[in-house]
C-alpha cells in the first residue's frame, strides 16, 4: 500500500489527496477477516446464515449468538468485530422500537436499513470516533397483511372513508448490506466476511431475481453455501447458524426465528454431501488425467 | 318570576348564556385506597408467637376471593419463605399490605446478606416502624403485626397503627373484626375482669394475673375468636390461616371457616 | 375601536367576560386522570382442567354511549398468556403497547417466551400500583389467565389500585355481581379443577355472557371468548349471544312506566 506512511490515513474523517478515506477502507479489511455471513431474499422469505469459528474448545456449543432478533420480523448478522456488530444491533433494536412509539407499528426493513446507514456513515465523519468494524446484512418482512396499529381496537369501517382496498397487495422480503462506510443497498443475495468471493460466486449461480427459489430451498443453499465458503479455512471447526423469516402464511408467521434444529440438520447434511460430491468429482478428473498422461507415456 | 328548579340565577343580563354559577359541582376525585376488610390476631407465648387471619378479601359487598393470605413468612431463603423467622400479617387496604410485606422481606434477607446473621425480631420490628413513618404523608393503609422469637426465645408479639407507632404486646387484634375480638382476647390472655374468687369483697378483690398460656389454649382461642367474628362480621370467613413460631420453626395451619 | 388585532373576531369583554385562558395553561399543577373515559365492561374467566378459559364483550362505552362495539378487550401475550381488560380503553391500549415491547424484547434472546402468566400478572399489578401511588391511576380491572411456573393453570385478578387476588373463577365490574354466582353455582370452589372441562368452562362464560347482556346496560352481544392450554392459545374474537329469550324482560315490573 503505497499510501501509508503519508498521513492520511491516522484520522477519520479526512480525506486524502486521491479522495479516499482510509479509516473507513481499513474497517474493510476488519470485515474481510470476520466469519462469512450471507443472506438470501426470496419471494416467500429471508434467509440469514453465518459462519461461527469456534476458536475455542472450552466454548459452549450453540451459545453466543452471530444473528440477532432487532425487532419480530427483522434480524441482523454481521462480519467483522463482534463487539461493533453488537452496538449495531442494539441500536437497530432502539430503531425498531422508537418507530413503534411513534408510528405504533413494526418498522419497515428498508426505512430501519436507512437509519442504520446513516447511524454507520455518521462515524466516518468525526476524527473523534472510528468506523464501524463491520458489515451487516439485514434480513426481514414487512407484513402483507393490513397491520394494525399497536393497541388498535376493532377493525375500522369495511368500506367508504377509511375503508380497505380489496386485493390491495403491500409488504414482502427485505434483504440489505450495510458496510463500514455507510454504504447500504438492497440485494437478492448479499455476503460478507471471509468467505463472501466464494459465496457471492455460488448466489450468483441460484438466480434469486427470477423468484422461482423457495425459502425451504434457500435454508438448504445458504447451509451450502457456508460450507462453500468455508472450504478455504477447512483447518478451523465452524458452526452453521441459520434464522428465518417467512410471509405470513409460512412456516414463521412473519417473524424472525431460528431454522427449526431438524431443518438445519437437514440442510447441514445435503450441504456436507453436495461438498463431498464436489471433491469426489474432482478427485475422479484428476484421477483419469494422471492416467491419460501414464498413456502418453 | 317563575323559578325553574334550583339552578336558576339571579345574574341572567346581557347576552351571555353562561353557567348558573350555583350548580353543584360533584367532586370526583382519585381515591387511591379501598378496604379489603378481614381481621388478623396475634397472640405469644412463653416459647412461641401465633398469628393468624381470615382469607376472605372483600371489596364492598363483594367477595374478591375465599383464600388471600394475610400472613406472610418474612426474610425466607426462596419464594415459599422456608428459612424465614419473622411473620408478618397485614389487614386493611391489600396492595399497600403487598407492597410493604415485600419491602420488609428485602430488607430482612439484605440485612442477612450483608452482615452474615438473622435479623433479630426486635430490630426487624423497629425497622418496619420506620418504613411505615416514612410514608408518614401518604400512609401504607394497613394494620400490622409482627410476630418471632426474642432473644431470650420468648414469643415477641409488635403491633403497628398504619403510620409506624408500635408496641410489644402479649396479644393484638386488627382488621375490620378488632373491635369483636380484642375484649374476648382481653378477657381470656390478660384475664381482665377477672378474679380469684373468695379473695375479698368490692375493690379488696384481687385481679387474676396474666400469665403465658400454653400453646394448645392460645390455638383454641384463636379458632373461637375467628368462628365468632365470622357470625357478627360479613367481612370474615372463608378459611383461617394459622402461623405458629416456635424454636423449631414455622407451622402453618389452615382451616375453614364458613362461607356465608 | 378594539386596537388589538388578536382581539378582532372575538366575543366582546364587555358582554361576554373576558378570554378564560385557563385552558391553554402549561404551568401550574400536572392534571392526571381523575375519571375513565371510553370504557369497557366486564372480562370474565375460569379455570378447567389443563387451562383457562376468559370473556369479554366487544363494547367499549363512552357513558351511556355504546360508542365502539367493535373493541377486543382480551389481548394475547406470547404464546401462553391472555389478559383481558375492563376499564379505560386508551389505558389498556397503553398497556398492550407495554406488552408488546416487552414481547419483542422477549424475542431478542432464542430462548424464546420466558415470562409466563404469573409473571406477567406480577408485574402489570406493580405497574398498576406504581401508578396510582404516582395518583396518575390507569383505569383498568384486568384479569390474566395462562400458566404459572409449574405449568398449572393460572387465572388471576388487578387493577387500578393495584390490589390482587386469585380464584377458580373471577369476573370484573358488573361481572362480578352477576357471573360470578352463576360460575360459583356451576362449579363450586371445592370442585377440583379435573372435574372441568374445557367445553363445560367456555359454555358457562357463553351462558354469563349472556346473562350480562341481558341485565348489564353498558353491554354488547357481540362478545370475544378465548382459552388457553398446552396446545396454545384459541380466539374467537367475532361471537354472538345466540338463543337470546327476552321473555322475562315481561316480568318486570316497578322501572317504568306500568298500567298493572
Amino acid at each position: 500500500m503505497t499510501s501509508i506512511g503519508t498521513g492520511y490515513d491516522l484520522s477519520n474523517s479526512v480525506f486524502s489527496p486521491d479522495g479516499r478515506n482510509f479509516q473507513v477502507e481499513y474497517a474493510v479489511k476488519a470485515v474481510e477477516n470476520g466469519g462469512t455471513a450471507i443472506g438470501i431474499r426470496c419471494k416467500d422469505g429471508v434467509v440469514l446464515a453465518a459462519e461461527k469459528i469456534v476458536t475455542s474448545k472450552l466454548l459452549k456449543p450453540g451459545a453466543n449468538k452471530k444473528i440477532a432478533t432487532v425487532d419480530r420480523h427483522v434480524g441482523i448478522v454481521s462480519a467483522g468485530l463482534v463487539p461493533d456488530g453488537r452496538h449495531f444491533v442494539s441500536r437497530a433494536r432502539d430503531e425498531a422500537s422508537s418507530w413503534r412509539g411513534v408510528y405504533k407499528g413494526p418498522i419497515p426493513t428498508s426505512a430501519l436499513a436507512n437509519r442504520l446507514g446513516s447511524y454507520v456513515q455518521a462515524y466516518t465523519l468525526y476524527s473523534s470516533v472510528r468506523p464501524f468494524g463491520i458489515t451487516a446484512i439485514l434480513g426481514g418482512w414487512d407484513s402483507e397483511a393490513e397491520a394494525p396499529v399497536d393497541g388498535q381496537v376493532g377493525n375500522g369501517p369495511d368500506s367508504g372513508a377509511g375503508g380497505k382496498i380489496q386485493g390491495a397487495k403491500a409488504g414482502g422480503p427485505g434483504l440489505w448490506m450495510i458496510e463500514p462506510s455507510g454504504l447500504y443497498w438492497g440485494y437478492y443475495g448479499a455476503a460478507t466476511g471471509k468467505g463472501r468471493q466464494a459465496a457471492k460466486a455460488e448466489l450468483e449461480k441460484l438466480n434469486l431475481s427470477s423468484g422461482e427459489l423457495s425459502l425451504v430451498d434457500a435454508v438448504k443453499e445458504a447451509a451450502r453455501i457456508i460450507y462453500v465458503a468455508h472450504e478455504d479455512s477447512k483447518d478451523k471447526e465452524f458452526e452453521l447458524e441459520m434464522t428465518w423469516i417467512s410471509s405470513l402464511d409460512g412456516p414463521t408467521k412473519g417473524k424472525h426465528e431460528e431454522v427449526p434444529k431438524d431443518l438445519l440438520e437437514e440442510a447441514e447434511k445435503a450441504a456436507k454431501k453436495a461438498l463431498e460430491g464436489e471433491v469426489e468429482e474432482e478427485e475422479g478428473t484428476k484421477a483419469s488425467a494422471t492416467e491419460d498422461q501414464q498413456m502418453e507415456e | 318570576m317563575t323559578s325553574f328548579g334550583r339552578y336558576t340565577s339571579a345574574e341572567t343580563v346581557g347576552y351571555s348564556f353562561s353557567q348558573p354559577t350555583s350548580a353543584p359541582n360533584k367532586e370526583h376525585s382519585f381515591y387511591p385506597y379501598t378496604d379489603n376488610g378481614g381481621s388478623t390476631l396475634g397472640i405469644s407465648g412463653s416459647d412461641f408467637a401465633i398469628l393468624a387471619g381470615d382469607t376472605r378479601s372483600v371489596a364492598g359487598y363483594n367477595i374478591n376471593s375465599r383464600y388471600v393470605p394475610k400472613v406472610f413468612k418474612i426474610g425466607g431463603d426462596d419464594e415459599s419463605g422456608d428459612g424465614a423467622h419473622i411473620l408478618l400479617s397485614v389487614v386493611g387496604f391489600a396492595a399497600d399490605g403487598q407492597a410493604l410485606k415485600e419491602r420488609l422481606d428485602a430488607v430482612v434477607k439484605m440485612y442477612k446478606y450483608q452482615h452474615g446473621k438473622p435479623m433479630s425480631v426486635r430490630a426487624c420490628a423497629q425497622r418496619l416502624s420506620t418504613i411505615l413513618y416514612q410514608k408518614r404523608f401518604f400512609p401504607y393503609y394497613v394494620h400490622a403485626i409482627l410476630a418471632g422469637l426474642d432473644e431470650e426465645g420468648k414469643g415477641a408479639l409488635y403491633s403497628y397503627d398504619p403510620v409506624g407507632s408500635y408496641e410489644r404486646e402479649q396479644c393484638r387484634a386488627a382488621g375490620s373484626a378488632a373491635s369483636l375480638i380484642m375484649p374476648f382476647l382481653d378477657n381470656q390472655v390478660n384475664f381482665k375482669n377477672q378474679y380469684i374468687p373468695g379473695s375479698g369483697e368490692g375493690h379488696a378483690l384481687e385481679p387474676k394475673k396474666a400469665e403465658p398460656l400454653p400453646r394448645e389454649t392460645v390455638e383454641q382461642l384463636v379458632r373461637d375468636a375467628f368462628t365468632s367474628a365470622v357470625e357478627r362480621h360479613i367481612e370474615v370467613g372463608d378459611g383461617l390461616q394459622m402461623m405458629v413460631i416456635t424454636k423449631s420453626g414455622i407451622e402453618e395451619i389452615y382451616s375453614p371457616l364458613k362461607k356465608d | 375601536m378594539e386596537h388589538f388585532p388578536e382581539a378582532w373576531g372575538r366575543p366582546r369583554n364587555d358582554i361576554y367576560g373576558p378570554y378564560d385562558h385557563s385552558y391553554l395553561q402549561t404551568t401550574g399543577p400536572k392534571a392526571h386522570t381523575q375519571s375513565p373515559a371510553v370504557t369497557g365492561t366486564s372480562v370474565i374467566g375460569v379455570k378447567f382442567n389443563g387451562g383457562v378459559a376468559i370473556a369479554s364483550d366487544n363494547l367499549a362505552s363512552y357513558g351511556s354511549l355504546a360508542r365502539f362495539t367493535d373493541v377486543k378487550r382480551l389481548r394475547v401475550f406470547g404464546d401462553s398468556a391472555i389478559v383481558g381488560f375492563g376499564g379505560d380503553v386508551s389505558d389498556m391500549q397503553h398497556i398492550d403497547r407495554l406488552l408488546n415491547s416487552i414481547d419483542i424484547r422477549e424475542n431478542y434472546s432464542s430462548d424464546g417466551n420466558l415470562l409466563n402468566a404469573k409473571n406477567l400478572h406480577t408485574y402489570l399489578s406493580k405497574v398498576f400500583y406504581k401508578r396510582r401511588s404516582e395518583f396518575n391511576p390507569l383505569w383498568n380491572h384486568i384479569l390474566v389467565a395462562g400458566f404459572d411456573g409449574d405449568g398449572k393453570p393460572f387465572l388471576s385478578s388487578a387493577d387500578l389500585l393495584g390490589t390482587t387476588f386469585s380464584a377458580p373463577h373471577l369476573a370484573t365490574g358488573f361481572g362480578a355481581h352477576l357471573a360470578i354466582p352463576i360460575l360459583r353455582r356451576l362449579f363450586p370452589e371445592d370442585t377440583p379443577l379435573e372435574n372441568i372441562s374445557k367445553e363445560q368452562a367456555v359454555e358457562a362464560l357463553r351462558e354469563c355472557i349472556k346473562v350480562l347482556w341481558y341485565r348489564d346496560a353498558r353491554s354488547l352481544d357481540k362478545f370475544s371468548i378465548a382459552t388457553v392450554t398446552k396446545d396454545g392459545i384459541e380466539v374467537k374474537e367475532d361471537e354472538k349471544v345466540e338463543a337470546q329469550s327476552w321473555a322475562f324482560a315481561e316480568t318486570i315490573r316497578g322501572y317504568g312506566a306500568q298500567v298493572n
